[in-house]
């Protein structure tokens, strides 16, 4: 299956190119548009995606506004207002700390997604390249307990993200040598890390816990390997330092994309393979080594997960675990950038923590709903991306054509 | 739909077409009066740029007319115009005299007008009949009538004399056969006007005499055909007339009996001198480019390149003629590193590069101006600077980290020597001119220091003032010393720059001629069957 | 090689790696086949002589230059000696319960069904161009839709047809925003399979809530032939749902849809050269919709097969990733309705059998549920060097002027 797209075209290229589309995939597409429309176009979207959840509120005899500031005030955003105060500002810490929680993950796993995307790449995978990251880290941290803490700690992280690595690797090796599409072998590698998962942490399964014979979840991460608590109670699930570890994560991403050699070649990669390959880069090893990054990434976001707030793992939680479509999500939503993928993952922590169930008041909404709507909101978020990338395209078309009156009289299509 | 392939079931073309075919030479009175298209100030513009700008055309029945003009004068955008692919912006199209509006292919084809495209618009992986039924199948219960369709195509293919198996897979065939695949495709649909765009770019000679040949029996037959073309000597060999297309404007229509070259040559680029290129007689140094027995395969594991052998010393041009799709491309690529070669030598400066990467190629002095800039010179959405260190960019790095104060300060330096004009060091590649976008990959290549570059096409598509720089800019490469090694499908611009011409084909080098020879004695060369063929070593 | 080879198989002269290749597998799978009931051989022996020969036949076509069968014969025999070595070593009493072939090849028919319907979706989709990813969610849309329309109409034909509509639908936002907007297709599709997992989830818990859907939710009757008793082929035919028997005809239909009739040659080569369809007078972006729509109906077929053919009732998310199962099968069939299919029976012989398998582990039985995957990633790694998706599949088609 090839998921390449003709290239933006302007005159120009009509007649040169007789096959135009290859070597420039929808991905080049979407990072090429990175900066047009500013922050309007996906607040834009995101607007537009909740107009469309409401609707739908309203349509099965609910009230939307009332939902909306229901999930908002569960967000803990309300917290950053100087007016909450007394009780309501230490629900609100607490349910910010919740938001942040969720939004670490979140960050890292929207980096794997935009990393690949800037290489040309569709990484659908993050979602099994985190679930290796996850079993690799709560594999790690429930054993070797008499281990220093901090040293336990970061074997385990580092242990996680290869993981990650090697398991992405996996798909950018094989598009390397055989050119197999990476969305087919992502979402392959998804499910079968997700039945391995629900294999060694099920019953009987080698990782399965050993004090609980009955209940299909792994060992519980020793406590010394817990990552260290900043905000809040780390008895009540407060915010661990993982946040910050994601925040680094998105300034090396920017880093290494834009001012390192690599990150030159993901780039030149990812525009128009051909060209890279003539200046001497080669396609096949950017390939893997993108893909080795963004599973570095996602397996991350499982480490971070595990170490900080889940400190096991059941075979429910593999299989029930949608954060590599919310990563695709959020780094189409921020672009691709850094920057926006950070806000995005905000913007989706804080909407799964407004709507996780403790948090609604039934007499507004009912809860068990709340779960659902979200789900259709994002899909509404991601549904819009896509056909955003295409106004992106026509202003830009415009601003061009505007901009250069006199446009190339000789590399002219017309032969 | 249901209803044209109804008359079809016979196999036979449409009815309607028979009135100019019937009588062969004789042409039906009530067709004599008016042409079978005619077109009048068709306008069509891209952005701001105007392709067509009120071009006039007139085609009478039963001739064959060719439409003349310079890569970029608007031919095919008028054709597509003609065929219904572009919408016009303004202007009239006449066929048999009736205003039309074409407005789709459909449309086109059930006015009789067919096309054959540079570019086949056939299906790979379908069978001959398959390909040339689509669109207007013969239906048997309901099914597709595979064999009613091979039937129709073997009567088509026997009655035009256009010898094709109808149950051939089109990959599997020629080029030459493909195309009459097409040209199949539009007698099919009973066209009795046929558009062919550079019809002859992609055939080898005895293909284009074929070509040739079915082409005035069909015209005898009564269907009108437009030739277009940028060849002078093919358009005064094939056509009854010529129409002159410059810059998207109409600059006139001549008989071909009594034009000839130079007046044909002025009226379609407007000046009187073709190219010619000031250059002292070259001052050859050690050889920096030996290629021996070099036998490489092209993407279909085809064998392109069979035995080649050259040699190119420092300050001189070699240039490779020969016509497409004779291994020039695969060459080219074993060269640079861009494709393993499955025998044989290549060596720059005296190493031994034979198989080595692109990075490898380049790093030990090879430039390479590449035949597609769009598609391969230049990543289009990375800035000029980025591109312009597309070459370099480890060499200037530090800790693994670009240092784009550096890039920057180069970059700078190269657009104003190669006066790469339309942007600044951060603008986009893209939104250069095709000349300009050119002169960066030159600027790369050259600023790279190399001692052998390769120049593929170095000109294609551009204006006469943009090829005057290539032109001017190689030529001081090579005094300079540097070994050039160019591949042009354009005899005139070999002939103008290179100091030694080998001629490829089927792979091999066929001999070698000097500039001076005539155009006739590389064309025969170039055919594979010239008088003695020598190898050259 | 591969086309030559290829084109001399269709014409009937199977070249001989070819031949050693098939009987390297054939011999393969029957060592592992010795093994089990009916035959249940007790030593090992005899299964590991067998794969040697099949290892031997798989190195003769590997030479022979027939990349693909050869590995296969060589996994055939390398597979079928450890399962025959490992069915020697386990009881005979659990060896029965297990390898019950009529109750088997039954239950590889009903976890097939929803996947041969999804995998056609796909096909007829990929065909035309266009990347279908949201299978997923429009199966997930006919699961629901059916049980909906089947619980408030009481029809369970009307209720098929809601669920197909529903399917279609949904595929009609994908056409509007894959060949309209010429979005991005995998983007939209993953988007598609959000919204249609929210949107199926939310209205079952609107509408159902704590009860889910009634146990009375009419059913898409079982068709009985009281075959039973000519052999385990006739086991698993006797009694079987509707649907089963649908799938199966579907299979044919959409083979002589696309690859028999005018309009099927037009979809083809709106899937290998839009451009060229178009100059022969062939309406792309129409092409194109009717086949993304009719994807979305099939697929929605399989969901409804799901909920009210197989399980008779709906639950949140009940595909599973089934739909991405279909599609590695349109992959693994190579773009052909009968390649599909046979990827689909593998695939529902897998979940048939990790089924029973855990009378011996219930972990390793897990596993198998990812063989598909597995499965499908050795194929699109290149052992299906020769498969060729259309051309322009996933490619946006754009008329230019």
């Amino acid at each position: 299956m090839s998921v390449t797209a003709p290239p933006p075209e302007g005159p120009e290229d009509a007649g040169l190119d007789p096959a135009p589309g290859r070597g420039s995939t929808v991905a080049t597409r979407l990072t090429t548009h990175v900066g047009v429309g500013g922050v309007v176009t996906p607040l834009l979207t995101t607007l537009l995606a909740f107009v469309v959840g409401g609707l739908v509120v309203l349509v099965t005899g609910h009230d939307p506004l009332s939902t909306y500031k229901a999930i908002f005030d569960g967000t803990g955003l309300n917290w950053l207002f100087p007016w909450t105060s007394g009780a309501d500002r230490d629900t609100a810490a607490i349910n910010l700390q919740q938001t942040l929680i969720l939004t670490t993950p979140l960050i890292l796993v929207g980096l794997a997604v935009a990393y690949a995307f800037r290489a040309g790449l569709f990484n659908i995978g993050g979602q099994g390249q985190y679930t290796v990251g996850a079993i690799i880290a709560v594999w790690v941290g429930s054993s070797f307990a008499g281990m220093p803490g901090a040293l336990h700690i970061v074997l385990a992280v580092v242990l996680a993200a290869l993981g990650g690595a090697a398991w992405a690797a996996i798909a950018g090796g094989l598009r390397a040598t055989t050119g197999a599409n990476e969305v087919i072998t992502t979402i392959m590698l998804n499910y079968t890390a997700l039945w391995i998962g629900v294999f060694l942490f099920g019953l009987g399964g080698p990782l399965q816990s050993d004090v609980q014979r009955e209940v299909p979840v792994s060992n519980d991460i020793v406590q010394s390997a817990h990552l260290p608590v900043f905000w809040g109670d780390p008895e009540l699930q407060g915010l661990h330092i993982g946040i910050f570890v994601a925040l680094a994560a998105a300034v090396v991403f920017s880093v290494v994309l834009n001012r390192s050699t690599k990150g030159y070649e993901a780039r030149a990669v990812g525009f128009n393979p051909d060209a890279a390959r003539y200046g001497g880069i080669s396609v096949g090893w950017t390939y893997v080594l993108v893909m080795g990054a963004c599973g570095l990434f996602a397996g991350l976001a499982g480490a971070m997960d595990v170490l900080g707030w889940q400190f096991r793992v059941a075979t429910n939680d593999v299989q029930v675990s949608q954060i590599g479509f919310l990563g695709i999500a959020v780094a189409l939503l921020g672009r691709n950038t850094a920057i926006g993928t950070c806000l995005a993952a905000l913007l989706f922590g804080a909407l799964l923590q407004g709507t996780s169930v403790r948090n609604l008041d039934p007499s507004v909404f009912p809860p068990e709903l709340a779960g659902n709507l979200t789900t259709i909101i994002q899909g509404l978020v991601v549904l819009i991306v896509s056909a955003d990338v295409l106004v992106a395209w026509l202003v830009r078309v415009r601003l061009r054509r505007r901009a250069d009156p006199d446009p190339p009289a000789t590399s002219v299509a017309a032969t | 739909m249901a209803d044209d392939h109804q008359h079809r079931e016979s196999g036979a073309p449409a009815p309607d077409s028979q009135g100019g075919r019937a009588a062969p030479g004789a042409q039906a009175p009530a067709a004599a009066g008016s042409p079978a298209l005619e077109l009048r100030g068709i306008t069509k513009a891209f952005g701001a740029l105007k392709a067509n700008d009120g071009v006039d055309f007139t085609l009478r029945r039963g001739e064959i007319h060719a439409l003349l003009g310079e890569n970029g004068a608007g031919k095919s955008t008028l054709m597509n115009v003609v065929y219904g692919m572009l919408t016009p912006d303004a202007g009239e199209i006449r066929v048999g005299g009736e205003v039309v509006r074409v407005g789709s292919p459909r449309r086109a084809m059930d006015l009789g007008i067919g096309m054959v495209f540079q570019h086949f618009m056939l299906i790979p992986v379908m069978t001959v009949a398959e390909n040339v039924v689509l669109g207007s199948e013969p239906r048997r219960g309901g099914l597709l009538d595979q064999r009613g369709a091979e039937q129709r195509v073997q009567e088509l293919s026997d009655r035009f004399g256009l010898a094709v198996d109808p149950s051939a897979v089109v990959e599997d065939i020629t080029v030459g056969q493909q195309q009459r695949v097409e040209i199949l495709r539009a007698l099919d649909r009973g066209a009795e006007v046929l558009v062919l765009d550079e019809p002859t770019a992609v055939l080898t000679a005895q293909e284009t005499a074929e070509l040739v040949g079915v082409l005035r029996r069909l015209r005898d037959q009564g269907t009108s055909i437009v030739f277009i073309s940028h060849k002078l000597r093919e358009v005064l060999d094939v056509a009854d007339r010529v129409t002159v297309l410059r810059r998207g404007r109409t600059v006139g229509t001549v008989e071909t009996a009594g034009a000839d070259e130079a007046s044909l040559a002025r009226l379609m680029v407007g000046r009187e001198v073709l190219l010619r290129v000031d250059k002292q007689p070259s001052e050859p140094r050690e050889p920096l480019l030996e290629v021996e027995d070099l036998h490489v395969t092209d993407d279909r594991g085809l064998h392109a390149v069979r035995g080649l052998s050259l040699t190119v010393r420092g300050g001189e041009i070699v240039a490779v003629a020969g016509v497409d799709g004779n291994g020039q491309s695969e060459l080219i690529d074993a060269v640079a590193g861009l494709r393993a070669p499955t025998s044989g030598t290549v060596r720059v400066a005296g190493r031994e590069l034979t198989g080595a990467d692109a990075r490898t190629v380049r790093s030990a002095g090879v430039g390479h101006i590449a035949e597609d800039r769009q598609r391969r010179g230049l990543v289009l959405d990375f800035s000029l600077a980025e591109n312009l260190a597309l070459r370099d960019y480890r060499e200037s790095a530090r800790f693994g980290l670009l240092r784009p104060g550096r890039m920057l300060a180069r970059a700078k330096r190269l657009l104003q020597e190669f006066d790469v004009r339309g942007g600044d060091p951060g603008t986009p590649a893209r939104s250069l001119s095709g000349g300009n976008q050119q002169k960066l990959v030159i600027a790369r290549e050259i600023g790279g220091n190399p001692e052998v570059l390769i120049a593929a096409q170095p000109t294609r598509g551009l204006d006469v003032g943009a090829i005057e720089f290539v032109h001017r800019r190689l030529v001081a490469e090579r005094d300079a010393g540097r070994a050039i090694l160019l591949v042009s499908l354009e005899l005139e611009e070999v002939r103008a720059l290179a100091d030694r011409i080998l001629v490829v084909f089927e792979g091999r080098v066929v001999g070698e001629l000097p500039p001076s020879a005539s155009e006739e004695e590389i064309g025969l060369l170039m055919t594979g069957s010239g008088p003695g063929t020598v190898q050259a070593a | 090689m591969s086309a030559a080879a290829s084109t001399a198989g269709a014409r009937g002269a199977v070249p001989r790696p070819a031949l050693a290749g098939w009987a390297g597998i054939a011999v393969g799978v029957l060592a592992f086949l010795l093994a089990l009931p009916p035959f249940t051989v007790r030593s090992p022996a005899p299964s590991f002589v067998l794969a040697v020969l099949a290892v031997g036949a798989g190195a003769t076509a590997l030479r022979g230059g027939e990349r693909r069968l050869g590995i296969f014969a060589v996994v055939a025999g390398v597979g079928g000696a450890a399962g025959a070595y490992a069915a020697t070593r386990s009881g005979v009493g659990n060896l029965e319960t297990v390898v019950s072939w009529g109750a088997l090849c039954a239950a590889m028919l009903r976890y097939a069904t929803p996947l041969t319907f999804a995998a056609l979706g796909g096909l007829v989709s990929e065909r035309s161009g266009v990347v279908n990813i949201g299978l997923e969610g429009m199966m997930l849309m006919g699961a629901f839709f059916a049980a909906l329309g089947a619980d408030k109409t009481g029809s369970w034909l009307l209720g098929l047809l809601i669920g197909v509509l529903a399917g279609a639908a949904l595929a009609t936002v994908l056409a509007v925003f894959a060949v309209t907007l010429r979005a991005d297709q995998i983007v939209t599709g993953m988007a598609l399979n959000f919204v249609a997992l929210g949107l199926t989830g939310y209205l079952y818990v609107d509408i159902y809530g704590e009860q889910g859907t009634p146990d009375d939710l009419p059913r898409v009757p079982d068709l009985t032939l009281h075959t039973d008793r000519l052999g385990f082929i006739g086991q698993a035919l006797d009694q079987q749902n509707l649907l089963v028997w649908g799938s199966l005809l579907a299979v044919v239909v959409v083979w002589v849809l696309v690859f028999r009739t005018a309009g099927g040659l037009r979809l083809r080569s709106v899937g290998e050269n839009p451009k060229a369809a178009e100059t022969v007078g062939i309406d792309v972006l129409r092409t194109r919709y009717l086949a993304v729509i009719a994807s979305g109906g099939l697929a929605a077929l399989g969901g409804a097969f799901l909920s009210i053919g197989f399980v008779h009732s709906f639950t949140q998310n009940m595909t599973a990733g089934r739909g991405f199962i279909a599609l590695a099968a349109v992959i693994f069939g190579r773009w052909r309705p009968f390649g599909a299919l046979a990827a689909t029976l593998l695939f529902g012989f897998a979940s048939a059998l990790a089924q029973r398998l855990p009378e011996f582990s219930p972990s390793a039985a897990t596993l198998f549920q990812a063989l598909p995957y597995v499965l499908t990633l050795i194929a699109v790694a290149g052992i299906i060097g020769r498969s060729r998706p259309p051309a322009a599949d996933g490619v946006p088609y754009r008329r230019e002027g």
